[in-house]
């Protein structure tokens, strides 16, 4: 039996920013944005859950927009400012909402936190006193299968406190385990 | 992939190579229907980087215009949610999928995709919208309901790009209202949805148009009947039961599937119809 030849694409060479570092990486047009943080750049934050936009685990900040990475080609982000899990707060240090999650134990399996977390960051980069209800529709493009609901939105209102203090960044070894 | 310079050179590329190259904007049903293996596109024609030319909601002699590229999340920033006459279109964003998908759903993709859990095509029925559509021959403008003429299937050359949406202005005594029923309302299609168009004057029905996400086709349409029935007439409770009791089971053809039943969608419709219409009723009088 012949195996049927699969004409291969050519390659595009684009240019992402991630994380304020420019980034030039040859990409198949097929690739999702997704496919190359994850696997050609090593931004191991990004997680893929449905594939298809539901669950918003790989929710990143593309142009200062919440955008789900698994349903942008790599091609559509070129030349776009990406900021993913890793860029929020510099090596060594917390930001304020990982803090406040850890706070309010509403970590179970923790499948959800990047998405949860991006979300979060994009609403209190705009409005630093949330109203319940703001918090809610503001998560409400990410599911979480062990059910923390309740506890993010505690926590990102204790987020939203901590940096209405100024208390941004905290040190990742005065945080307890 | 192609990336086109501008509008011209895109349609000149789709021209060549449709229907094996089809254009993505959004990319938030395209990319799912490839993933799925349900569509098998050679080449993607990226529309992404026209947006500075196509996403616009403008006023343009007595119309309003809303060009094809202007993503859900922009038109919750443009005048029409703030207007009490296309407070419509707040209710379909406030219903619609998700807060990340908002920016990358385009109007004009809501059409393109064009099945009964297509929102947009459902409140623009009852706005009597015109569709704008380009290609290297020229422009042509096509009603809605002549568009969207079957499920994923539009009445357009696959070389055809639409454009831009166009409606009239509406009058001051006017107003449209969304209604989606679910047992939850976002990143969901609905059982049922309904948008409504309503004129009054002085109580009586001027004008009143009515869309479903299906009335008797798999894609959204308007319950015409229903509409004739109370044109001319008091706006009263008692008319309204009139008609979605004795008119609009003549014309709606419901289905049933494993989420709802047939009969349970029909009574539904007739709910939703109701409050639709009192909706806009309240915000023709100034509420909300």
């Amino acid at each position: 039996m012949t195996q049927t030849q699969v004409q291969e694409y050519p390659e595009i060479t684009i240019t992402l920013n991630v994380n304020g570092k420019d980034f030039t990486v040859n990409v198949k047009p097929y690739e999702r944005l997704i496919d190359v943080l994850r696997y050609k750049l090593g931004f191991l934050s990004v997680k893929e859950g449905c594939g298809r936009g539901e669950c918003g685990t790989c929710t990143v900040i593309m142009d200062g927009k919440l955008v789900p990475s698994c349903l942008v080609l790599a091609v559509q982000a070129r030349g776009k400012k990406i900021i993913t899990l890793e860029g929020i707060a510099p090596q060594g240090k917390l930001h304020a909402i990982q803090k406040a999650l850890l706070d309010t134990y509403a970590m179970q399996c923790g499948f959800c936190f990047p998405g949860v977390i991006m979300a979060a960051y994009h609403l209190l980069s705009k409005n630093q006193n949330p109203s319940e209800d703001e918090i809610k529709y503001a998560l409400s493009g990410n599911l979480c299968r062990c059910g923390s609901y309740l506890r993010f939105v505690k926590a990102v209102k204790l987020a939203a406190e901590y940096i209405r203090k100024g208390q941004v960044y905290f040190d990742l070894k005065k945080v307890p385990p | 992939m192609y990336i086109p310079k501008d509008l011209d050179d895109a349609l000149e590329y789709l021209d060549k190579n449709a229907p094996d190259a089809i254009p993505i904007a959004g990319g938030t049903d395209v990319l799912i229907q490839i993933r799925e293996g349900k569509l098998k596109p050679k080449v993607l024609v990226d529309l992404s980087g026209l947006k500075s030319q196509l996403s616009y909601v403008k006023r343009v002699n007595g119309k309003i215009a809303i060009g094809a590229l202007t993503s859900v999340a922009e038109l919750d920033e443009s005048f029409l949610v703030k207007d009490k006459r296309y407070l419509g279109f707040a209710d379909v964003s406030a219903k619609f999928a998700s807060p990340i998908l908002k920016p990358l759903a385009t109007i004009g993709g809501n059409i393109g995709v064009a099945v009964s859990a297509s929102d947009y095509v459902t409140l623009l029925h009852v706005l009597n919208v015109q569709v704008k559509l380009v290609s290297v021959k020229g422009e042509r403008v096509v009603p809605l309901e002549k568009l969207v003429v079957e499920k994923r299937t539009l009445a357009k050359e696959p070389n055809e790009i639409i454009y831009e949406v166009l409606f009239d202005e509406l009058l001051e005594n006017s107003s449209t209202a969304f209604m989606k029923f679910d047992r939850r309302e976002m990143i969901i299609t609905g059982y049922v949805t309904c948008a409504t168009y309503l004129q009054l004057k002085n109580n009586v029905i001027e004008d009143v148009r009515i869309a479903f996400d299906r009335v008797t086709r798999r894609i959204p349409g308007r319950a015409k009947k229903t509409e004739d029935f109370l044109k001319g007439k008091e706006f009263s409770l008692d008319v309204i039961r009139q008609a979605y009791n004795e008119v609009l089971p003549t014309e709606m053809k419901r289905k049933s599937d494993f989420r709802a039943s047939a009969e349970y969608r029909l009574d539904m419709s007739k709910v939703m119809m109701k409050r639709a219409l009192l909706k806009a009723k309240s915000r023709i009088e100034g509420g909300v």
